[in-house]
């Protein structure tokens, strides 16, 4: 019991961190390699004002609008040249210019404050959820990441924003066609998925702590989530997250902590291999495949 | 309605339609007729903004469409189903049609209006689009482009991939429409005969460039144009 709810409460995270990358690549084609850097920013930032003192709460949305921000202005500048490509040209440009951010940010952060880490302790006795001792903030963590999630599962299925970023996921052209402007979807997009790094910053500030050296380890997470749950497939990342959060806390208990990283990378290695398009459903990569067949064709 | 002056377009370099003149008036059907590679669909993607014109211009309602996006053209009025239909396929019937009245709320007698059209799509309502029939998904792209309320409906070869009992149902159902509402429409086909019974004119594109046009009548008893498209000699 004690196992699932560990899982359960990263999972959720997990699941968080999956859904920010996978609705920029479904959308637009951007596999986020800085996602990472863009939640440590955020955090460090957020350090440094709880450092200063003050009153704690506003520190949180203030997390949150930076990585909002610093997501929005590295969409408009650096990665304006690969949204001008197509195809496999921007997939492949904007792995590099995300890279490239990564490094830069992670570079600008480690020099200017090396050692500082976004640790939201919050006071109080552990809870006792069923019978399971649990730190306060995990639960508070995890109640944060599920309220996110449910409520961008809403935008999504239940308004008419929501149905417009759908439609430019599965078909750019088709969304033209019915007055749908695609470059204002992938902004409200990349505004989502930017405070959504926010969010992850906070809920691990709330169950652990974000270090300037975490970066990597949150962007290789957030990718492994997206593809584990199919590139682009929001419903997929949350059960990709909650799975490979399960993954982790049964591998943390069996193996001991050095190994999970193994067991996780290899779990998402091995459901790659058996069911590439991801967990959930099939249609979504038969129609990749028919349209690549479609375009040679053409060609 | 729509004019459409000396419109070149391509690909990387290559000429495919080449200096088109083109008038469609108020109320009027006009069919673009030419055979594969002829260039009516990418004459039809330049008209509708999604493909760039290298020169020329559209003139819809009074306005050049230069520099608008291909989503502010359908907003405006003038709506493109192209023959591979571009419906979102795992998006249910309802929802495709939805979408088709982005940024409004679809009207209930827009609804009613199409269903009456379609009958077979009221059958298909929470049905995921992608799993439909080439024939059902024609009339859900077509019911889709009218929820919008077009006041230009652009039809790239609507028969494509049809059986022939679908393709006359599909012709029939276009018929009821323009007798109902009186709708212009700009449609490519190289399937003459059914095209032609619609149409009040009639233009024949052939490499980038117009050949010739005349009345649906006129067309019909042009031999050229029976021996090229009619397989009539």
């Amino acid at each position: 019991m004690a196992i699932l709810l560990d899982g359960l409460v990263l999972g959720l995270q997990l699941a968080v961190l999956g859904v920010g990358v996978s609705l920029v690549f479904g959308l637009s084609g951007v596999l986020d390699l800085a996602y990472g850097a863009k939640i440590v920013v955020a955090a460090v930032v957020g350090s440094e004002l709880l450092g200063a003192g003050g009153a704690r709460w506003w520190v949180l949305p203030v997390v949150v609008l930076i990585s909002t921000l610093l997501s929005l202005s590295v969409d408009r500048t650096v990665l304006a040249p690969a949204h001008r490509r197509s195809g496999e040209a921007r997939v492949v440009l904007s792995l590099l210019v995300t890279l490239a951010v990564a490094f830069v940010l992670d570079g600008i952060v480690v020099s200017v404050r090396p050692h500082a880490a976004l640790s939201l302790g919050i006071g109080g006795a552990p809870m006792e959820v069923m019978g399971v001792t649990m730190r306060r903030g995990s639960l508070v963590a995890a109640g944060l990441a599920l309220t996110v999630l449910v409520v961008a599962f809403l935008l999504l299925q239940a308004t008419r924003l929501g149905r417009a970023i759908r439609c430019v996921i599965q078909d750019e052209e088709g969304a033209q066609l019915c007055g749908v402007e695609p470059g204002r979807v992938r902004t409200i997009v990349v505004v989502l998925s930017g405070a959504l790094a926010g969010v992850v910053a906070i809920t691990q500030g709330l169950s652990s702590s974000v270090s300037t050296a975490d970066g990597f380890d949150l962007t290789i997470l957030a990718v492994v989530v997206a593809v584990v749950g199919g590139l682009g497939r929001v419903g997929g990342a949350v059960v990709a997250g909650i799975l490979l959060g399960l993954v982790h806390a049964v591998a943390t208990e069996l193996l001991g902590a050095s190994a999970t990283w193994v067991v996780l990378l290899s779990a998402a290695a091995l459901t790659i291999l058996v069911r590439p398009e991801g967990v959930l459903g099939l249609e979504g990569w038969r129609r990749a495949s028919q349209e690549h067949a479609r375009t040679e064709a053409d060609a | 309605m729509l004019s459409v002056r000396e419109l070149s377009a391509g690909y990387d370099g290559s000429v495919v339609v080449d200096r088109v003149d083109l008038d469609v008036e108020d109320g009027e059907v006009v069919a673009l007729i030419g055979a594969n590679g002829a260039g009516k669909t990418t004459l039809l993607r330049a008209i509708a903004g999604l493909h760039l014109a290298v020169s020329g211009e559209v003139i819809f309602e009074g306005r050049s469409l230069a520099g608008s996006s291909a989503a502010e053209v359908a907003r405006r009025g003038l709506r493109l189903v192209p023959s591979d239909r571009r419906l979102f396929p795992d998006m249910s019937v309802r929802e495709n049609l939805q979408l088709g009245a982005h940024p409004r709320r679809v009207g209930q007698r827009d609804l009613s209006a199409v269903v009456d059209l379609f009958p077979r799509i009221a059958e298909r309502w929470g049905q995921r689009a992608g799993t439909l029939s080439g024939g059902e998904q024609q009339m859900v792209a077509l019911a889709r482009a009218l929820v919008g309320r077009p006041t230009l409906l652009v039809l790239d070869e609507p028969t494509t991939g049809l059986a022939p009992r679908l393709a006359a149902e599909l012709y029939q159902a276009l018929a009821e429409l323009r007798a109902q509402t009186g709708v212009t429409v700009l449609v490519a086909e190289q399937q003459l005969p059914r095209v032609l019974e619609l149409a009040d004119r009639g233009v024949v594109l052939e490499h980038g460039r117009i050949r010739r046009q005349g009345t649906a009548q006129d067309l019909r008893d042009d031999p050229e144009v029976r021996r090229a498209y009619l397989g009539v000699d």
